[in-house]
């Protein structure tokens, strides 16, 4: 399989190596492999809970409540293992929790059709509330060696989560791009009217895409949970800002229809990359969350600033002259290629 | 006439019965302390109220509003333990509300940056500044003068009382009979047709957010010189109560309608069913959960009342 | 003849890769309709965009009122009295009818003390104004309540509020039911009667011919002529737009029906449907006429499952079938070409290729996955069957024609091999050359033993293409006509519920 990579893809890859090489001379202790294995501990939380954000937003929605939803789930599970459930069936029913979490928002979305940023926007209240209420303001520790393991153990040297992102990469991947579904998602994006008239089930995929992102987000809470040791009510708080920027930066459009997983994937190693430096730099984690902020701004503006350019030919619907504009525009064969594949990598 | 004044007059009906059972079953809540505790509460939530309500009318969002008042709070009690004159700390909050408004404002307005994106943003990183600054400590003890505001009555109702029912009140006629507080609605409405009908959209939508990051600074000294002390949770999960009460209100969620009215009393009706909660004995800690609650059960009963299903909403784009 | 209120003298307008305007003349007389008639992509919506601010020409002068004059802001346009009344109606549905017609800039000259509304002063002139079309408007009202046809009184109320000199109408009648129409050109008349200049732009020739005085034909961004309406047919129209002749519209052949394909009985939807029942037979195209809000459209939404029907019973090949779904629908063999292309029938931005195998990606996937050969020959067979002009697969849909664009949506449904295709106003917007094309494809489909029912509001394309037309009024099927006994009289009349 040939990859071609995007533009925004090579820029990506270039900030990365970039910022990489500079913190591994700044510092001598971030090219160590202690941190380099800290921070892609870290870092599979957010590229995980970033898959399926990535589809959402594609389809033009968006999940603010995934922070929220690690905590409920990991509390759940704190909470069933405290009154005696072994722990495995009580991270599978805390799995089972997150993942009813993302179905409830996913059926607001669908089927009351409310938005999705009202809904999430809500539950990101309700779920973290809920797992604030349940917990009494308290954590919960001392959970076995064997569920630890989740978050610090490693299969021939690679991190255990590492290895879970990597095949959830993979799988997004092919998902997105070769599934007749990963082609409805981005359609959903563009227009979803159009999909609905072509026959096809939109609300069953809208839900889906929010149970997945329940389901992911609750094994993130449970990877979150075993790393740190233990179930808190205000875990991974923030981490919603956190992957929406990856995700963001990674070339995924807010409007909808655009994005890849290889460009999330870039998104989350440069967004924690930077965090971890800037943490062994000693700026505090305050300073990092205005930085954030500003390299999600930066991102929406360069790459809005690229995309405008193009829309005088590609998309402007409303105008039957720039049609027919385009229509003779792209009879460079070159160009039209181009537009076509912008959307997504094969 | 009462088509038009439906919705506040449903507050209204609600708002006696629920007053009139607790009056009935709480022997506490009868008292003139619970009363005056009540209207001052709603008065710092009402102002940052009218905010919400023109950002929501706009077509936008703002839930940078807690962020924003803690950071008011903290400088201006900062300035205040300095020895600044109490109406130079009142200037002080003003302007730094205004100040941080309209930062919001020209990322979301000129630079076309959604407004759900922009003030996640900065009310992560508002927060997260304020615990780095202060380290987690509160600001106290604060001078005398610092609860002059607070404390000063006037026909037996604490002065930010009537702060905020004037603001209320300037606000309804603002936004009901001036050409910019029309132009607000027009926006909400078909932002389209308004900038073909001349209208300055984005000059609008920027003063839209500095005037709320305004009223958050005048609101922050309605509440804090209350007490003693700030603390550095103040203001924390504001903008879900300001939200709700604004959809309570009336105000559509996707822009075009609502009014200030409305939302005072949403804000009345949230106040006093918290205060409700207080009485029957409900944990403190369920609070946030109850809030998210409120909201989406009001937005979706607000969606189905007005059929408005699956409309794009504009602070996401 | 009189000093031209507006005139545009060699005004070109390049655009990155196409001369959208090469030096085109245009002038406009007061108290005059003129009309701009022209293929998709000949120039019109760059021509009214210059006129009114949106686009600046590169080369070329205009004079307005006797005077050089620019207008670098639409604004500028507005507040010089030139008023465009937009295809896409663009008012405010949460606001008043009154406020509608002063808000924005409008409203800025009319304050009085400060910057307070004065709504008092507000009614009294708009009330006038209102008066004096002699029509009526609630002016309290707010204007989502209102009709179609009431929307656009609203506009025109709003562009004499503000002094207009020229009104621009891009494809005014649109929106509007047969009745409406009639109205609008009355009040027309009265505008040029009052000394307003009227640009006047639409794809139907036969409201040229009722409503302009002159007509000016734009062809590849140059103006091909400029002639009284008196003096041109609508055949040397149509030769100047497309720059040949065409071969006679409606290519109806003469097909013998089969049996029943599709068979409705008393269907039935809370007030929009009322015990509708009527049959299409294999090879017969059945139009199905009626004023906009008649219950065409909630009809064929019933029939392919957008918005599933409460009572009644469908049949297809004799056998009872329950469609809840478009999914379901296209299973089911029943296809829908909808109204409004751009925003049900594609997916814009994706390409030409993505978009014709949409509708049947399942049956092009295997384990979900999509087997991108078979994709790309689909694709490009249905390309050559439909003559879709297009550079290739890969090119979005948004780049091409509105003609091409409504081909990829027949082919997107051709594809998913229907019994049954149900044909939404499939020629709207499309230009004359793509039409005649069209409507041979229908011919076409139904002789290979296709049932079509076919949506229009315009009557000519009924009256041409149909074997039976059924008529609507409210809901109900009020009437049937065969081809050889339906005229537009007695279509209007059963479609009014005049009988």
């Amino acid at each position: 399989m040939r990859i071609r990579l995007l533009w925004r893809e090579r820029v990506l890859i270039g900030l990365l190596v970039g910022s990489g090489v500079l913190l591994a001379l700044l510092s001598d202790v971030f090219f160590t492999p202690a941190n380099l294995l800290r921070a892609t501990r870290y870092a599979a939380e957010i590229g995980l809970v970033a898959l399926p954000m990535t589809m959402i937003i594609i389809s033009r929605g968006i999940d603010l409540s995934v922070a929220s939803n690690m905590a409920l789930s990991a509390m759940t599970m704190g909470l069933l293992w405290q009154r005696g459930v072994p722990v495995w069936p009580a991270a599978a029913l805390g799995i089972a929790a997150g993942t009813l979490a993302g179905w409830l928002n996913g059926w607001v979305i669908a089927r009351v059709r409310v938005p999705a940023i009202v809904v999430t926007l809500a539950t990101l209240a309700v779920y973290r509330g809920v797992a604030t209420g349940l917990s009494g303001g308290t954590g919960i520790l001392g959970f076995p060696d064997s569920f630890l393991a989740l978050g610090a153990g490693t299969v021939a040297g690679v991190p255990i989560q590492t290895i879970i992102w990597i095949a959830g990469i993979a799988a997004g991947a092919v998902f997105l791009t070769r599934t007749a579904v990963g082609r409805y998602i981005y359609g959903i994006g563009h227009n979803e009217t159009a999909l609905r008239f072509s026959g096809i089930d939109v609300d069953r995929i809208v839900l889906g895409l929010y149970t997945a992102s329940g389901f992911v987000s609750a094994l993130a809470g449970m990877i979150y949970a075993a790393r740190v040791g233990t179930a808190k009510s205000n875990a991974a708080a923030g981490y919603e800002l956190t992957v929406i920027t990856a995700v963001v930066l990674g070339g995924t459009s807010l409007t909808g229809g655009e994005g890849t997983i290889l460009g999330t994937m870039l998104g989350v190693l440069i967004i924690t990359i930077l965090q971890n430096g800037l943490t062994l730099a000693r700026v505090p984690a305050a300073v990092q969350d205005v930085l954030i902020g500003t390299v999600l701004v930066g991102a929406v503006l360069t790459y809005r600033e690229r995309a405008g350019r193009k829309e005088v030919f590609v998309i402007a619907p409303p105008q039957p002259e720039l049609h027919h504009v385009g229509g003779r525009v792209l009879t460079d064969p070159g160009n039209d290629l181009a537009v076509g594949e912008e959307r997504r990598n094969p | 006439m009462m088509m038009r004044w439906g919705r506040e007059l449903t507050i209204l009906a609600a708002l006696a019965l629920l007053s009139g059972y607790l009056s009935l079953t709480q022997p506490n809540f009868r008292d003139a302390f619970t009363l005056s505790t009540i209207l001052t509460n709603a008065a710092y939530v009402g102002v940052v109220g009218i905010g919400m309500t023109m950002v929501i009318v706009a077509g936008q969002i703002d839930i940078s509003v807690g962020s924003m008042l803690a950071v008011c709070a903290l400088i201006a009690g900062t300035l205040a333990r300095a020895g600044a004159p109490m109406f130079l700390v009142v200037l002080t909050s003003l302007a730094l509300g205004l100040g941080m408004g309209a930062l919001n404002g020209a990322l979301i307005a000129y630079l076309r940056i959604p407004s759900i994106i922009v003030t996640l943003a900065t009310l992560t990183a508002l927060r997260g500044a304020i615990v780095w600054w202060t380290k987690g400590y509160w600001v106290m003890p604060l001078p005398p003068g610092w609860k002059f505001l607070g404390t000063t009555h006037i026909l037996g109702l604490p002065l930010p009382v009537w702060i905020g029912w004037a603001a209320v009140l300037a606000a309804a006629y603002v936004l009901a009979h001036t050409i910019i507080g029309r132009e607000v609605y027009a926006l909400g409405s078909n932002p389209q047709a308004a900038r073909l009908a001349g209208i300055d959209t984005a000059r609008v939508t920027f003063w839209v957010f500095a005037v709320s990051g305004l009223l958050v600074g005048l609101a922050t000294m309605l509440h804090v010189t209350r007490f003693s002390m700030v603390q550095t949770q103040e203001g924390l999960g504001l903008e879900f109560l300001v939200i709700t009460a604004v959809v309570v209100g009336g105000t559509n969620i996707f822009g075009g309608s609502g009014t200030v009215v409305g939302t005072y009393l949403g804000v009345l009706l949230l106040t006093v069913t918290s205060s409700a909660l207080t009485f029957l004995g409900i944990s403190a800690t369920w609070d946030q959960a109850i809030r998210g609650a409120f909201i989406l059960v009001a937005v979706t009963a607000d969606i189905v009342r007005t059929g408005r299903w699956r409309q794009p909403v504009r602070w996401a784009r | 003849m009189a000093e031209p209120l507006l005139q545009l003298r060699g005004i070109t307008k390049q655009f990155p890769g196409v001369l959208a305007l090469d030096g085109v003349d245009f002038a406009l007389t007061a108290g005059e309709v003129h009309a701009l008639v022209g293929e998709n992509g000949a120039g019109k919506s760059t021509l009214i965009k210059i006129i009114s601010g949106v686009h600046q020409p590169d080369a070329g002068r205009i004079d307005y009122l006797g005077a050089p004059a620019t207008f670098p802001t639409p604004r500028a346009a507005a507040d010089r009295g030139i008023a465009v009344i937009y295809q896409e109606i663009a008012l405010f549905g949460d606001l008043s009818v009154l406020e509608n017609l002063y808000v924005g800039a409008y409203l800025r000259p009319l304050r009085t003390t400060g910057r307070r509304v004065d709504w008092a002063r507000m009614r009294a002139r708009a009330q006038e104004v209102v008066a004096s079309l002699g029509v009526e408007l609630d002016l309290g009202a707010p204007v989502h309540r209102l009709s179609a046809a009431q929307q656009q009184l609203v506009e025109i109320a709003r562009a004499l509020l503000r002094d207009a000199r020229v009104i621009i109408m891009d494809e005014p009648t649109g929106p509007l039911a047969q009745p409406d129409v009639g109205r609008l050109f009355s009040l027309i008349r009265q505008l040029r009667s009052r000394g307003v200049g009227i640009v006047y732009i639409s794809h139907r020739l036969e409201e040229i011919f009722a409503v302009a005085d002159r007509v000016t034909v734009l062809r590849d961004g140059r103006r091909i002529i400029t002639a009284p309406v008196a003096h041109t047919s609508r055949d040397a129209l149509i030769h100047d737009m497309v720059g040949r002749t065409l071969d006679a519209l409606y290519p109806k052949s003469a097909v013998k029906a089969g049996a029943p394909v599709l068979e409705v009985d008393a269907l039935s939807k809370d007030a929009a449907l009322a015990d509708v029942s009527f049959v299409l037979h294999r090879g017969e195209i059945v139009g199905l006429a009626g004023l906009v809000g008649s219950g065409r459209t909630t009809l064929a939404h019933a029939l392919f499952g957008i918005d599933p029907p409460q009572r009644g019973r469908v049949r297809l090949d004799g056998v009872d079938a329950r469609v809840s779904h478009p999914g379901q629908a296209r299973e089911l063999g029943i296809a829908y070409i909808p109204e409004e292309r751009q925003r049900q029938g594609l997916v814009l931005p994706f390409p030409v290729g993505e978009n014709l195998s949409l509708a049947i990606l399942r049956r092009l996937s295997r384990l979900g996955f999509v087997d991108h050969a078979r994709e790309a020959a689909v694709a490009r067979d249905f390309v050559r069957r439909l003559d879709i002009r297009t550079p290739g697969i890969n090119v979005p849909a948004a780049a091409l024609s509105g003609g091409n664009q409504q081909k990829v949506v027949v082919g997107k449904w051709l594809a998913a091999q229907p019994r049954v295709l149900i044909m939404d106003e499939p020629t709207r917007g499309v230009d004359v050359g793509a039409k005649a094309e069209i409507h041979r494809l229908m011919s076409e489909l139904a002789g290979r033993g296709l049932g079509i029912l076919l949506i229009s509001s315009e009557l000519p394309e009924l009256l041409g293409m149909s074997d039976r037309i059924l008529v609507m009024h409210r809901g109900r099927i009020t009437g049937e006509l065969r081809r050889d006994e339906a005229t537009q009289e007695k279509i209007m009349t059963l479609a009014t519920g005049v009988a």
